[in-house]
């Protein structure tokens, strides 16, 4: 069991040297050159010469072999420094963390949101199994459950924000607003997640549901619960204390494994609303070919991702030791 | 019972989370009576302004862009500034060009403070000219080898020795930001440089709020400024989520809108629509050096009598810009010729001169080609955002019976390929038009020398002594109406030879409230009213 | 003759088995890939050059309006559902390939092999792929071309996997053992024993790998990194929605939505069908 573990950790570290290797190469083989402007971008006027190209490739050490380039990366990541952004003029990691916390804020509140919503309406869907209720929950959660979360993302955004102007087209909160107190900050920040949040949060819900609602009619199905009802223990506490907590296993570990397409779709529905998170961050990023914010990003994204996995795989491995492979039928 | 409780549970999360993001929809702040104007001569107190982030403003670590440079100019000051109709003296009380151009004598302004309240001499000039060949500034007008030596004369005179004389130069001395020498002499990496000194200068206005997250900054008027009085006394940029509904809603001052946007604020007296003059525009550029069939005159001016540019115009720009000149400068330019021949949609043209080139047969797809059969087929790279223009290229070329095939990449791709002439006609687009004409030359000259990048793409297969000779002379001229009579005869030869095609310059519109503060101008050679620093000043 | 027709008589029994959205789904599906072919007859105008003003409402001769450059925007949404199903298909038949090659032979020769393909396998699944995608797609360039090698890239894990634990597990049959033990060679076993057991689940997979590859390339589009030129519906959105001040105008109501409505009932109806036949070939899931 212990030599399990070891392995299993070196596979993963395995895993994140080979992601840091790809994400030193990746940015480098990408055509185009973060000094170079020939063109500028509308109305705007961009006064950079050849000279100065030069000398910024020079101080970046951008023109060293690519070898050693590749050691004193990974030397400084070792130290924990991501480098420093060509186009921000500033610790990557800085602005790494700063945009982080809104993309953790809109993929975490999207979780728990369907989680919460998923797991309620999947054990409502579960005991009424074959009414009405089950069916019309069904029929229209695997429905949006489909949606891509920024398609979704673009019909809200023109709906309800462009429409009906009850929300913020864009960003997450309004500046220089100067908030009378925390309260107000408080909702001005709800205000503008809210769309992007409820976008991710439908495109999540269906899955869970799914699931909850399989492994709830797994458990009611199971002996001991009709010894349980025979013993005439309340409907209450069979819900809560049979049903929902084997139900869970399951839940908890899809939580876990789905993050990884989350934050596809995070990224893609922080450019329909252009809210200040990682995924906006990382398109200017690409469209600038700031190699080190790339890089950065890209590292971060990938070793949340992967420790969620792990996270993922210790849960499951701790709660049902007959640990098999679950996550692939139910994945993506 | 228990399907009671969920079901309660359920209405009652549902009601709870429609209540919490339910209040945040009808908070309205009330705070946009700050900048009631006071009476005296259309002085303000506050202008606010759609900011954004574009770097901390000191000389080396704003972004490389337009908004992160003008906001720098407000602290910085240069020896001469961009004022409505050309350069106005500025911390140079007045200049003198020596020795045909090979000397600049500028007299420093007395009485000139820094922000931290000491004195500025003319050392710190001297300082600067030396500091920015090292490091260059992030918007370098000045390279390393441009200046041979820096002298000040006395307290108040400095002294410039150019490698080369060359008209432009004086422009590009005079826009260099003076630093302050004893902030800067023990910086050794200007970039990283972003303490609360990094900002001191001489200019009208002193930063007294950044924020890099939310991309907010104010600045504030200099009590000892020496020049002209600050009519604004405060500038704040504030990131706003969409400019329109927030310059709608008050809180900000001024902003850019689209055409279809307009009749929003047109014909109504509170609001003023201005419409920025044209330098900001599109080239499509031949590679002659590579496919020697460009490098026939009649090919290229077929070409532009084939190109519909009001077409391209209307469509890709909704009708905000006016159609290139083949002379180059554009309309708005100093030293626009407008006598030059130009293009017109001429399609007949466009076949007669194809005819001539022995292209005068159409293949089954209407496609020109020449007796070998050899058809006029070209691949049009372009940036992506210039993917619809390249459409409607594709459909007017079409007309005359050449084909072109899209090539496009994202902006950063396509400016390598350009660079490293991976193309056969490519379009750019970028600022800068309205800048000194020299940039004629080191798009023309034949000779790739370096130089103010937009314009120093190289330009290769091409080569006309006489304008060689002109563009040569021209940068050696000092006097004004000599040289402009020799920039007249240079866009006449452009526009016969026609090198390239300048499509067309973006003139975009700006709406602001003239009952808040009317005082927005142009500078000469740029399109915003923003970013020129004498919007916010006194002027006579 | 006879086999040919049973051949076609299969998936019909199959569709016969399919709930009403599943039949419904399917219908869609069949009327985008008519659209698709028959787009050059269907489309009174050009997709690609302009044939009215520019922005004109739908009704009267563009059925749906035109967009900016005044090109019909019907006919751009029939020309856009090749692209889309192509993408999605080639994307598919590529990752099902290759996919289905790597399992096969991870599964069958085991050993270091198969360890080395697993963990490559672990490390794609973790990957986040839209990040990846996004570098990519700049790396490569936007062509469609491009545009399917990185999806297929990132959508042959999958059939892999599923073909390998099936290799797994027939290697166990009593009957490919005695087929081995009198001497069958390898590819006898692949040609006549897997593949024909392994392609079924593969098909039914790459209904899925479709799906998530026409929504892939419409997010890519959506964000300016799909190819420029390809007029795919996600490239119809992207322009629209980086049209200056549409949040201002009324243009939105049909260069957005009719594109976004296509994409949106082919990525469900795509689902649905994949749903079904999953149901269908793994009675445990979906229930």
């Amino acid at each position: 069991m212990n030599k399990k573990r070891v392995t299993r950790l070196a596979e993963y570290f395995f895993t994140v040297w080979v992601i840091v290797t790809l994400n030193f190469l990746l940015p480098r083989a990408m055509p185009g050159d973060p000094f170079l402007y020939l063109s500028s971008d509308v109305g705007e006027e961009v006064i950079f010469s050849e000279e100065q190209r030069q000398y910024y490739l020079a101080y970046y050490g951008l023109d060293r072999p690519v070898g050693g380039q590749y050691l004193s990366y990974m030397s400084e990541l070792l130290r924990g420094n991501l480098g420093h952004s060509l186009y921000y003029n500033e610790p990557v990691s800085h602005i790494i963390l700063r945009r982080l916390a809104w993309t953790f804020f809109l993929v975490i509140a999207a979780v728990i949101l369907s989680t919460f919503i998923g797991t309620v309406l999947g054990s409502i869907s579960a005991w009424y199994r074959e009414k009405w209720l089950d069916k019309f929950l069904f029929f229209n959660l695997i429905i949006m459950s489909e949606i891509p979360a920024f398609l979704l993302g673009l019909v809200l955004l023109f709906s309800f924000a462009a429409g009906l102007g009850l929300f913020p087209l864009s960003g997450a909160m309004t500046h220089f607003a100067g908030y009378e107190n925390w309260w107000e900050k408080v909702l001005d920040i709800l205000h503008h997640a809210f769309l992007p949040v409820i976008a991710l949060t439908i495109a999540r819900t269906g899955g869970m549901y799914l699931l909850s609602r399989n492994s709830v009619i797994t458990v009611l199905e199971k002996d001991y619960l009709r010894t349980a009802r025979a013993k005439g223990l309340s409907e209450k506490r069979v819900i809560f204390r049979h049903v929902l907590r084997n139900a869970m296993l399951p839940i908890v570990t899809r939580v876990f494994l789905s993050l990884g397409s989350l934050v596809g779709g995070a990224i893609l529905v922080e450019n329909v609303f252009a809210y200040p998170g990682l995924g906006h961050l990382m398109r200017e990023a690409v469209m600038v070919r700031d190699y080190p914010l790339i890089q950065g990003i890209f590292l971060v994204v990938t070793i949340c991702v992967l420790l969620a996995n792990f996270i993922a795989d210790f849960i499951y491995g701790k709660l049902d030791p007959r640990v098999n492979d679950y996550s692939e039928t139910y994945g993506g | 019972m228990p399907r009671k409780h969920l079901l309660i549970i359920l209405v009652l999360v549902i009601s709870a989370s429609l209540l919490l993001f339910g209040c945040g929809s009808d908070q309205t702040r009330d705070d946009q009576n700050a900048g009631v104007a006071s009476e005296e001569q259309g002085q303000v107190d506050v202008i606010r302004l759609e900011g954004g982030d574009w770097g901390y403003p000191s000389p080396y670590a704003h972004y490389p862009r337009g908004p992160g440079g003008f906001k720098m100019a407000l602290i910085f000051d240069g020896l001469l500034e961009r004022g409505e109709k050309g350069l106005i003296p500025w911390l140079a009380e007045k200049y003198e060009i020596k020795d045909n151009g090979k000397q600049y004598l500028f007299t420093i302004r007395d009485g000139v403070k820094w922000h931290d309240g000491k004195p500025f001499t003319a050392e710190d000039v001297k300082f600067t000219f030396e500091y920015a060949s090292k490091h260059p500034m992030v918007w370098s007008d000045i390279g390393s080898d441009d200046i041979e030596k820096v002298e000040s004369v006395g307290d108040r005179q400095v002294l410039v020795t150019v490698s080369e004389p060359n008209a432009s130069m004086l422009y590009n001395l005079g826009q260099t930001r003076i630093i302050p020498k004893h902030i800067w002499e023990n910086v050794d990496h200007p970039k990283e440089f972003t303490g609360p000194e990094a900002v001191t200068g001489t200019g009208p206005y002193r930063l007294t709020d950044y924020n890099k997250e939310h991309g907010t900054y104010r600045f504030e008027a200099f009590g000892d400024f020496w020049g002209p009085v600050q009519k604004v006394k405060v500038i704040e940029f504030i990131p706003v989520s969409e400019p329109v509904l927030a310059f709608e809603k008050g809180e900000i001052d001024l902003t850019g809108v689209s055409p279809d946007v307009l009749p929003r604020f047109q014909n109504n007296p509170a609001y003023k629509v201005v419409q920025s003059p044209g330098f900001w525009g599109y080239r499509l550029l031949f590679n002659m050096g590579d496919y020697p069939v460009l490098r026939h005159k009649e090919l290229r001016q077929a070409i532009s009598y084939a190109i519909d540019a009001q077409e391209l115009i209307n469509k890709v720009e909704r009708g905000a810009a006016v159609p290139g000149s083949a002379g180059i400068l554009p309309p708005d330019h100093v030293m626009y010729n407008s006598n030059v021949k130009q293009y017109n949609l001429n399609l007949k043209k466009a076949k007669d001169l194809l005819a001539r080139l022995g292209y005068d047969r159409l293949d089954e797809k209407g496609i020109c080609q020449n007796k070998d059969g050899k058809k006029l087929s070209f691949t049009l790279s372009v940036p992506d955002r210039a993917v619809r223009m390249a459409e409607v290229l594709q459909e007017q070329l079409a007309k005359a019976g050449i084909e072109i095939k899209v090539q496009s990449a994202d902006t950063k791709t396509h400016d390598a390929r350009v660079r490293n002439n991976e193309y056969q006609l490519a379009v750019l687009g970028h600022g800068g038009w309205g800048n000194d004409p020299d940039y004629l030359r080191e798009r023309f000259g034949g000779l790739f020398k370096g130089g103010i990048s937009p314009s120093a793409s190289g330009l290769q297969g091409y080569n006309n002594q006489e304008l060689n000779d002109l563009l040569e002379k021209q940068c050696l001229e000092m006097d004004e109406q000599k040289r402009k009579q020799l920039i007249f005869k240079i866009q006449e030869i452009l526009a016969e030879d026609v090198p390239e095609i300048p499509l067309y310059y973006t003139t975009g519109y700006s709406v602001y409230r003239p009952d808040k503060y009317d005082g927005w101008m142009f500078m000469f050679d740029h399109h915003s009213l923003t970013h020129s620093k004498l919007s916010y000043l006194e002027r006579d | 003759m006879a086999g040919v027709l049973k051949l076609l008589l299969k998936p019909i029994k199959t569709i016969k088995k399919f709930s009403l959205l599943g039949k419904t789904s399917f219908i869609v599906i069949l009327l985008i890939l008519l659209v698709a072919i028959f787009a050059p007859c269907i489309s009174i105008h050009p997709y690609n050059v302009s044939s009215g003003p520019p922005l004109s409402p739908p009704g009267g001769e563009h059925p749906l309006g035109t967009d900016e450059l005044g090109i019909d925007l019907w006919a751009q949404i029939c020309y856009g559902a090749r692209v889309s199903l192509l993408v999605g298909f080639l994307t598919a038949l590529l990752a099902a390939l290759g996919g289905g090659l790597i399992g096969i032979v991870s599964g069958y020769l085991g050993g270091w092999t198969d360890k080395i393909l697993m963990r490559i396998i672990d490390i794609m699944i973790v990957l986040p792929d839209l990040p990846v995608m996004i570098v990519m797609a700049a790396f490569f360039g936007p062509s469609l071309l491009n545009i399917i090698l990185v999806l297929a890239l990132f959508s042959w894990v999958f059939p892999a996997r599923i073909v390998r634990s099936q290799v797994l597990m027939l290697k166990e049959q009593g009957y490919i053992k005695s087929a081995e033990t009198y001497g069958a060679g390898a590819w006898y076993l692949i040609h006549r024993h897997f593949l024909p057991e392994v392609f079924p689940l593969v098909a039914v997979n790459m209904v899925r790998l479709t799906g998530r590859a026409v929504v892939a390339e419409a997010g890519l589009s959506f964000l300016g990194l799909g190819d420029p030129t390809s007029k795919s519906w996600g490239l119809i959105m992207h322009h629209a929605i980086n049209f200056a001040g549409i949040y201002f105008t009324p243009f939105w109501k049909w260069w957005l939505l009719y594109p976004w409505l296509a994409l949106t009932l082919m990525v469900i109806s795509l689902a649905f069908i994949s749903r079904e036949l999953e149901k269908m070939a793994d009675p445990r899931m979906g229930r």
